[in-house]
């Protein structure tokens, strides 16, 4: 970054070539050129000092993930222990727990909220009432913006209720006879209960998504369909839902790419510390966040980072390929 | 956005699957709502009512016993600060280098927009991780315990650079001709010029940060020990561990009304978001149309 900044000063020197005063319109567009250089550069400076401090940087860290890191030795003093660090966690035993829970979760979590997005979409583009169609999509947008801190206490007035005794779902379930549930210690549950929530959480984000895609199918398709008899139901599963194939590619592979990555916020803040549930929850981020925060860890913490974060790339770009590939037309961000 | 009279000539009849869609998507919709309508019903009930037959849905027996503890309480108080601080700021510093970032990419300047373009991207595919992260901030710039090391951390997303700068290829470029053929530099075009034409791109990110920011605990959570300091996630977060460790007593006596006091703190804490949402909505969904139809 700061070669680039320094760059600056001897930038005039290859910007005016002509002599300055020949034709004065040229001049001072050689000038202004030099000039909006620099202005460019200025503009870019905050963000480009932000990467290099909080995303640069701390690839150098990395290097704690083969060493015998030491707070006080600090990163470039503490002495190298090779492949140890890595060699502890797959030892250690949670390494296949945690693998398998943050893949499974993963897949649960894209394949519910996708379905259901999908759905949402088409259902909410077949509501004619314009009021009440703004009205449910607001509504099914909103949980994205709630906190995940707030998602856990909404979860735990629904399924322990106050003090314990049980909340909303439990009293559903009495409803129909059958016997009240102790969420909180059933670890065989909560992959269906975070499912739930992510469901909760992403499909109306999702849903706006796959809406714009919808918008912008041709009426004609429709309308042609229309004069053939096509039922709405048959025009959904026909037209709709083909033509938003490259968008759902498009959305699926990235969430794909991050597979790897476990989303820590929702996850923490529902499960937290509570290792009754951690054999069907934790995931690689919450493992991670426990062993630096409880055992203080740093050299394996930083291999368990490190091997995610190569692993994740991988994923990256082969999804990131396979998009290109798939949805040409429709490029997502 | 309307496909409302698709089928001009089938109008009359009533579709099955489009009844079928209305009442699916009430039925998703009150799923959505519920269990936030639950944290508000509950925070009016009196705490005697909670502890005898839980959270419910109307509030039966109406208190504002938490409401007014919570206006007391300095350490709500000090949270509300801790959070407006780091969501005014942090928008405020955010929005200002995202948004240079972004007009620098969408030029296109030969070599500069390329450099800086994948200088943003590659965050995207590759990130060091939690620990160095920690080291970083601990040992090297020693933010802990200051609101900056939740806003700087969080103070540039590289997915919404690429939103906004999106949105600035959009411009007419004879707008910006113009606007040097009179003489004004890089710098006074992208202040006078592109930025008022842009205002609709700094609501969707500017918002988009801002419920970041209110909602971001994981940061305070590694970075802020001081309870003063404590931004309401935080505080929050809390309540919850101790709660589940104060389940032991649950007998509750109604001078502390805990659970009460719970929801309405949530409430207190998700308000600002249920406040704006009617307003800033249409932003987000003008955003996120953006990012799916635009490259």
């Amino acid at each position: 970054m700061l070669r680039v900044t320094d760059r600056v000063p001897d930038t005039p020197s290859e910007a005016p070539p002509a002599s300055p005063r020949k034709t004065s319109r040229g001049a001072v567009r050689g000038r202004r050129r030099v000039h909006g250089r620099a202005a460019l550069l200025l503009l870019a400076l905050p963000a480009t000092a932000f990467f290099a401090v909080f995303s640069y940087a701390p690839l150098a860290g990395l290097a704690v993930a083969f060493k015998n890191f030491s707070i006080s030795d600090g990163v470039f003093g503490s002495p190298w222990n090779g492949l140890d660090n890595f060699r502890f966690f797959f030892d250690s035993g949670d390494a296949k727990r945690i693998l398998w829970n943050t893949l499974s979760l993963n897949v649960l979590f894209i394949a519910a909220t996708t379905v259901c997005a999908l759905g949402l979409a088409v259902m909410i583009n077949e509501i004619r009432f314009r009021y009440l169609r703004k009205f449910l999509q607001s509504s099914v947008f909103l949980p994205y913006f709630i906190s995940p801190v707030v998602v856990s206490i909404m979860l735990q007035g629904l399924l322990a209720g106050v003090g314990g005794q049980g909340g909303a779902v439990n009293k559903m379930l009495n409803i129909f006879a059958l016997p009240s549930v102790s969420w909180y210690s059933e670890p065989g549950a909560w992959p269906w209960i975070l499912t739930v929530v992510k469901v909760w959480q992403m499909s109306g984000y999702l849903s706006v998504i796959y809406l714009a895609a919808i918008t912008a199918i041709p009426v004609e398709v429709y309308e042609a369909a229309a004069i053939d008899g096509a039922s709405r139901w048959r025009m959904a599963l026909r037209i709709t839902v083909p033509l938003l194939a490259p968008t759902t590619v498009t959305l699926l592979m990235l969430s794909v790419g991050r597979i790897f990555y476990g989303d820590f916020g929702t996850i923490y803040a529902i499960i937290g510390d509570n290792g009754t549930l951690f054999s069907t929850t934790d995931v690689i981020d919450t493992y991670v966040f426990r062993s630096l925060r409880q055992n203080g860890d740093f050299g394996m913490t930083a291999a368990i980072g490190l091997f995610q974060s190569v692993v994740g790339l991988v994923f990256v770009l082969v999804t990131t390929f396979v998009a290109r590939r798939f949805g040409r037309d429709t490029r997502v961000f | 956005m309307t496909l409302t009279d698709t089928p001009p000539r089938r109008r009359r009849t009533v579709e099955p699957f489009a009844v079928a869609s209305l009442v699916v998507v009430s039925g998703f919709a009150l799923f959505c709502l519920l269990p936030i309508w639950m944290v508000i019903a509950s925070s009016f009930t009196d705490e005697s009512r909670l502890v005898r037959s839980g959270y419910s849905f109307f509030p039966t027996k109406f208190s504002l016993a938490s409401y007014r503890s919570i206006f007391t309480e300095s350490a709500i108080r000090d949270a509300y600060v801790s959070s407006l601080f780091i969501t005014v700021v942090g928008t405020a510093v955010a929005l200002t280098a995202t948004t240079g970032m972004a007009w620098v990419i969408s030029r296109r300047v030969p070599r500069i927009s390329a450099f800086f373009g994948t200088l943003t991207y590659l965050p995207m595919l590759f990130v060091g991780g939690l620990v160095p992260f920690y080291i970083l901030v601990t040992q090297y710039l020693h933010l802990e315990n200051t609101y900056w090391a939740v806003i700087l951390p969080m103070a540039v997303s590289p997915f919404l650079v690429f939103i906004e700068a999106a949105f600035f290829r959009q411009i007419p470029e004879e707008i910006l001709e113009s606007a040097r053929m009179d003489g004004a530099g890089e710098l006074r075009t992208f202040v006078r010029i592109v930025l008022p034409l842009s205002k609709p791109i700094l609501a969707v990110v500017g918002l988009f940060y801002a419920t970041a920011f209110w909602n971001e605990w994981f940061i305070p959570l590694l970075f802020i020990t001081d309870e003063h300091k404590f931004p309401l996630q935080l505080l929050l977060q809390n309540l919850i561990g101790n709660v589940n460790a104060a389940q032991a007593l649950q007998t509750g006596s109604a001078a502390a009304p805990v659970y009460q006091l719970r929801m309405a703190l949530t409430v207190v804490t998700v308000g600002p978001i249920l406040l704006a949402y009617p307003f800033a909505q249409r932003y987000f969904v003008r955003g996120l149309t953006l990012g799916a139809t635009k490259g």
